[in-house]
C-alpha cells in the first residue's frame, strides 16, 4: 500500500468510527494501533504507549487542569454571575456588548497563556452559560468562546510561535512582535461580527430579555463591585508572568490560588464547592486529554509510515509561481487541520516547508504568522476540531457537536479572510520588525 | 534496506542538517544497500524513549544525548557528560575510541538491543545570562535553567540555583525574568533564535558541558550486516563527528562576530583559576555518581583511569 | 429519573448525561473524588515553587517533576473517570436517529471498539510499564528521572497509564455483560 492510499484509508477509518459514535477518546488512539499493526507487526506497539507517555506528560499542559480548576469555581461561587451582570451593565446600549466583552476578557486569557484548551474550558464554563442568561444566541456565545479562546496561541507568549521558532530557527522575538497586529486583527474581526449581527437581528444579543425585568438592574456600585475580584485575580496573574514571578505555567496555578482566595473572602467557600470543582476537573482533564493522547498516537505512526512524504509529494514537482506553492502550503495546512491537531501538522509539514519558503525568498516569519493563523482555523474546523471537543466537554448537554461546528463557520470565515490579507499584504506582520 | 534514524534537534538545526549529510554519504558509500532518512526531534517518539524504540525496532537508530536515559541507569549521565572531565571534544572522543570508552559504552547500551556506532561530540554550548559572569562568584544565586542531571547538581554545587524548565518555556522565562540564565545549546542557535534580546550574556567559549552525541542503531540489525558494511558506517560517523564539531565552531565564530559588531551581547570567559575552581567542585561530584550503579562505577573510573594517565587529572 | 435540563448555576452536574450504574462506575466515581484532589495539591506544589523561587531565590529540585506526575496521574485517570460518568465526547448523530433496537446492537459495536482500543494500547501501556520496572537483565528497577532529585516518577506514570487503561476495559466489559440483560427491561420502558 502507498503512503498515498494509507492517508486516505486513515482519513476515511476515523470519519466512520467517529460517525459510529465511538467516543472521540478511542477513535484516532484506535486508528492509531490500528495501522501501527497492520503497517509494521506487534513490534512496533510500544510506539503507541511512549507517544501516550510524552504526551501525557507534557509540562506545558500542567496549566490544563489549574484552568479548569479555576473555572469550576468561579463558575460554581457567584464570580462568574457578578462578573457578567457587571458587564452587562458596562455594554450600555452596545450590540452584543457583553459578547464584546468576553473577547476582550478571552483576550486577557491569551496574553497568560500559551496553550489551548484551558482558556477554552475557562471560557466555556465562565461565559457561555452567563451569556445564554443574559439571551445571547447560542452560535454568538459558542462561537465566541471558541474562537476568542484559541487566540491564546497566537497572542504572545504563544506556544504555536515558540516551536515555530525552534522547528524552524527563527527568532521568537520577531514572531512574537508579527503576531500582535494579525491577533488583534483576528479580535477585532470577531468583534465586527458579533456587533453587526446583534445590530441587525437584537434578539441576538438578548436584546428580547433586556425589556424585561427577570435580570437584575445593578447600581454603578455594584457592577464595580462585580468587576474587583475577577480583576484582581487577572492582575495576579497578569502581574506574576510579566513582574517575572512565574512562568507560564506556574502562573495558572497561582491563579487558581487567587480565585480559592477570592471565594473565601466572600464567604462563598465550602467543602462542598472546592470538592465538586476538583471532580469536575478530574473529569473533564479526562475527556479533553484522552483525546490529545490518541492524536497524538496518530502523528507518531503516520511519521512512521512515512506521512511526510506524502505531503512533500504535493508540493515538490509542482511547476508553479511561488505564490502559488504558498497557496498550495496554505490548502495542505488547512486540510491537515481537519484531521490532525497543530503539533502533529508542524512535525510533519514545517521540516519541509520552511526550507522552501526561504528558497523562494520568502519571510520566515511572515511564513509563522500564516502557519499560526492556520492553526487558528484547525483548532475550529470539523471534524476535529480540539476547540469545539474542549467546550463540549463543558458546556450543557443541550449544546450538541454540530451546534458548536455550525457556530464556527462565521468565524472561520472571519480567520480565512485574515489569511488572505496577510498573504497579499505581507507588511501586516513584518511591519513591526 | 531502509533506516529511519531519529535525531534529538529541531528540523531548523544545523545540526540536523549535517546528519542529513551524513545519511546521504551513507546512501553513496553502500551503494544504497543502506538508505538512512533522518528525522526531528520528537517526530516518532520523545527523546527520552528512542533507546527503547531503536531497541524494540520501531526506529533503526538515533543520534541522541545519552543524558536522555539517565533514568534507566546513572551510567548514561556519566558518559553523556562529566562535567568538569573534558576541556573540549578531542580528549573525549580520544577516550572513547582509544581508551575503552566505546566498549563500556556498548556493554551499558547492549542489553537494551542497541549498538553505539561510534561515540560523537559537539563543541562546548554556551552559558546566556541576563548578568555579566566572570568569576564562580558570579554564579551565586543565579537562577540558571539546566538540564537533567550532573550539570544541574555542579550548578548547585556552586551556588547557583539550577531550575528545571522544558526547551519550549525557556525563551518566554528568561524574557520575563523567571530565570536569570539558561543552559540551552551553541552560541549560533542561542543567538539565531534572539535569546540575547533578554538574555545578553554569554559566556563564551562554554565552561560547564561538554555532551555526547550517541549515534547508534538496533544491535541486531548492526550484527547482520557485513563486517565492510561495518567499516564504512563507523568511519561515516567520524566523518559526521568531525564535521559536526568543525561547522559548529565555524558557525559559532561567524554568529560570535556578527554579536561582536553588533554590540548586543557581551561575552565573557572565566579565567583558567576559576576553571580550575569549578572542575574541582565537578569532581567531587563524580564520587557521588559513581555509587549509583554498577556501570556508573566503572565509567567514572575508567574516565578518571584515562585522567590520570594523560596528566589531565 | 433526574431530569436533563440546564440551569446557568449548576449545569455542570444537573445535566450529565446519566452515569454507569455498575458496581464498578459507581466504585470509580468514589475513588475519583478523592483523586481528584491531585489538582490540588498539584497547585499548592506549583506556589510553593514559585515563592521559594522568587521570594527566597531557591528553587526547589522537586517541584517540577512532582506537578507533572500529579498532572499526568490526573490525565490518565480521568479517563476511567469520564467513562464512569458517561462523559466521553461522542458524535450521536447516528445513534439518535436509530430505532432502540439499532441503537443497542450499535451501542454494543462501540463497547467492542472501545474494548479493541484499551486492548491495543493495553498491550503497548504494559511493554512500557514492564520497562520501566525491570532493567534488560530482568531484574526489579524503577526507573527514574535521571535529575539530580532522581525519583522514580517516569516508572510510576506509566504505571498509572496502565491501570487507566486497565480500567476502562474493564469497565466496557461490565457494560456488555450488563447491557444483554438490561436490554429487555429498557425497552419496555419506552
Ligand atoms: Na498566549
Ligand atoms: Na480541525
Amino acid at each position: 500500500m502507498s503512503i498515498e492510499i494509507a492517508t486516505y484509508l486513515m482519513v476515511f477509518a476515523i470519519f466512520v468510527l467517529l460517525v459510529l459514535g465511538l467516543p472521540l477518546a478511542f477513535v484516532t488512539g484506535l486508528v492509531a494501533a490500528g495501522f501501527t499493526l497492520g503497517w509494521f507487526g506487534p513490534v512496533a506497539v510500544p510506539l503507541v504507549a511512549s507517544r501516550m507517555y510524552g504526551f501525557i506528560t507534557e509540562y506545558s499542559l500542567v496549566a490544563v487542569p489549574m484552568f479548569v480548576f479555576m473555572a469550576g469555581l468561579l463558575d460554581r461561587s457567584g464570580l462568574a454571575r457578578d462578573l457578567f451582570n457587571a458587564m452587562r451593565f458596562f455594554a450600555g446600549r452596545l450590540p452584543g456588548g457583553v459578547a464584546v466583552q468576553t473577547l476582550v476578557v478571552a483576550f486577557f486569557l491569551a496574553a497568560i497563556s500559551g496553550i489551548i484548551g484551558g482558556e477554552i474550558v475557562l471560557l466555556g464554563v465562565l461565559a457561555l452559560p452567563q451569556m445564554l442568561r443574559l439571551g445571547y444566541d447560542k452560535r454568538i456565545a459558542i462561537g465566541v468562546v471558541c474562537a476568542g479562546g484559541s487566540l491564546g496561541t497566537m497572542v504572545p507568549p504563544s506556544i504555536v510561535l515558540i516551536i515555530y521558532g525552534l522547528i524552524a530557527s527563527v527568532s521568537i522575538a520577531d514572531l512574537f512582535k508579527a503576531a500582535v497586529i494579525p491577533a488583534a486583527m483576528l479580535m477585532i474581526g470577531y468583534m465586527l461580527y458579533v456587533v453587526v449581527m446583534c445590530m441587525r437581528y437584537p434578539h441576538m444579543g438578548g436584546a428580547h430579555l433586556e425589556q424585561r425585568s427577570n435580570l437584575p438592574r445593578l447600581t454603578l456600585g455594584e457592577a464595580f463591585k462585580g468587576l474587583f475580584f475577577p480583576t484582581a485575580i487577572a492582575g495576579l496573574v497578569l502581574g506574576s508572568i510579566y513582574g517575572g514571578i512565574a512562568s507560564v505555567t506556574e502562573a495558572a496555578a497561582m491563579g487558581a490560588l487567587g480565585v480559592l482566595l477570592a471565594v473565601l473572602v466572600r464567604g462563598e467557600f465550602s467543602l462542598r464547592l472546592l470538592q465538586e470543582s476538583l471532580t469536575q476537573t478530574l473529569e473533564t482533564c479526562g475527556m479533553i486529554v484522552w483525546i490529545g493522547i490518541g492524536a497524538a498516537c496518530l502523528v507518531g505512526v503516520y511519521n512512521l509510515m512515512g506521512g511526510n512524504r506524502f505531503v512533500s509529494s504535493a508540493i515538490t514537482g509542482l511547476d508553479v509561481a511561488p505564490f502559488v506553492i504558498v497557496l498550495v502550503m496554505m490548502l495542505i495546512f488547512l486540510l491537515l487541520g481537519m484531521f490532525l491537531d497543530w503539533i502533529g501538522i508542524a512535525m510533519l509539514c514545517l521540516p519541509i516547508f520552511v526550507p522552501i519558503i526561504i528558497e523562494l525568498g520568502y519571510d520566515p516569519v511572515w511564513f509563522g504568522i500564516l502557519f499560526a493563523v492556520n492553526m487558528q482555523v484547525s483548532y475550529i474546523s470539523p471534524p476535529f476540531g480540539p476547540a469545539a471537543f474542549y467546550l463540549k466537554s463543558v458546556a450543557p448537554p443541550d449544546i450538541t457537536l454540530t451546534d458548536i461546528f455550525r457556530s464556527m463557520v462565521p468565524f472561520i470565515v472571519i480567520q480565512l479572510v485574515v489569511l488572505g490579507l496577510l498573504l497579499y499584504v505581507p507588511a501586516l506582520s513584518t511591519w513591526l520588525l | 534496506q531502509e533506516w529511519k534514524v531519529q535525531i534529538n534537534v529541531n528540523a531548523g538545526d544545523d545540526e540536523y542538517r549535517i546528519a542529513q549529510q551524513w545519511a546521504k554519504s551513507v546512501g553513496k558509500k553502500t551503494n544504497g544497500e543502506i538508505t538512512i532518512e533522518v528525522l526531528p526531534t520528537g517526530t516518532i517518539v520523545g527523546n527520552n524513549e528512542t533507546l527503547d524504540a531503536v531497541g524494540a525496532g520501531i526506529i533503526q537508530g538515533h543520534i541522541t544525548d545519552p543524558g536522555y536515559f539517565s533514568g534507566k541507569n546513572p551510567a548514561f549521565a556519566v558518559y553523556g557528560n562529566m562535567v568538569g572531565a573534558w576541556s573540549g571534544p578531542e580528549p573525549f572522543l580520544d577516550y572513547m575510541r582509544n581508551a575503552g570508552g566505546e566498549e563500556g559504552y556498548n556493554r551499558l547500551v547492549e542489553p537494551y538491543g542497541v549498538h553505539l556506532i561510534r561515540a560523537g561530540a559537539v563543541g562546548a554550548e554556551s552559558l546566556i545570562s541576563k548578568r555579566k559572569i566572570e568569576s564562580l562568584d558570579d554564579l551565586k544565586g543565579l537562577k540558571v535553567r539546566a538540564p537533567e542531571g550532573m550539570v544541574s547538581n555542579i550548578f548547585q554545587l556552586v551556588g547557583a540555583a539550577p531550575v528545571n524548565l522544558p526547551t519550549s518555556e525557556v525563551y518566554t522565562a528568561l524574557e520575563k525574568g523567571v530565570i536569570d540564565a539558561a543552559d540551552y545549546t551553541v552560541f549560533s542557535t542561542n543567538y539565531q533564535q534572539g535569546y540575547h534580546k533578554y538574555a545578553p550574556f554569554a559566556v563564551y567559549p562554554g565552561f560547564h558541558s561538554m555532551p555526547m552525541k550517541d549515534i547508534s542503531v538496533n544491535k541486531a540489525l548492526w550484527d547482520a550486516l557485513t563486517p565492510e558494511q561495518q567499516k564504512i558506517l563507523e568511519d561515516s560517523v567520524d566523518a559526521f563527528t568531525e564535521q559536526l564539531i568543525t561547522e559548529l565552531q565555524k558557525k559559532d565564530e561567524e554568529q560570535v562576530a556578527l554579536a561582536r559588531q553588533k554590540g548586543d551581547v557581551t561575552l565573557t570567559a572565566l579565567s583558567e583559576d576559576e576553571l580550575k575552581k569549578f572542575r574541582q567542585a565537578a569532581r567531587n561530584e563524580w564520587s557521588r555518581w559513581r555509587d549509583r550503579s554498577p556501570q556508573a562505577k566503572e565509567a567514572v573510573d575508567s574516565i578518571q583511569a584515562y585522567l590520570r594517565d594523560k596528566g589531565m587529572l | 429519573m433526574k431530569k436533563l435540563r440546564s440551569t446557568s448555576d449548576d449545569h455542570l452536574d444537573a445535566c450529565a448525561p446519566e452515569p454507569g450504574h455498575g458496581l464498578l462506575d459507581r466504585g470509580i466515581r468514589r475513588g475519583g473524588q478523592v483523586i481528584a484532589w491531585l489538582t490540588f495539591i498539584a497547585m499548592l506544589v506549583s506556589v510553593y515553587e514559585v515563592i521559594m523561587r522568587y521570594g527566597f531565590n531557591a528553587p526547589t529540585e522537586w517541584a517540577h517533576e512532582t506537578t507533572t506526575f500529579l498532572v499526568a496521574a490526573i490525565f490518565a485517570l480521568g479517563g476511567p473517570y469520564a467513562l464512569a460518568t458517561n462523559r466521553h465526547i461522542q458524535i450521536r448523530l447516528l445513534l439518535d436517529r436509530l430505532s432502540p433496537r439499532k441503537r443497542s446492537v450499535l451501542e454494543l459495536l462501540n463497547l467492542m471498539l472501545g474494548i479493541l482500543f484499551c486492548v491495543a494500547i493495553g498491550y503497548a501501556a504494559w511493554v512500557l510499564a514492564y520497562n520501566a520496572t525491570h532493567a534488560p537483565t530482568g531484574n526489579w528497577r524503577l526507573e527514574t528521572s535521571g535529575s539530580s532529585w532522581n525519583p522514580p516518577l517516569p516508572a510510576f506514570t506509566k504505571i498509572v497509564i496502565l491501570i487507566s487503561i486497565a480500567l476502562m476495559a474493564i469497565q466496557q466489559v461490565v457494560r456488555i455483560a450488563t447491557h444483554r440483560r438490561a436490554r429487555p427491561g429498557r425497552e419496555a420502558t419506552k
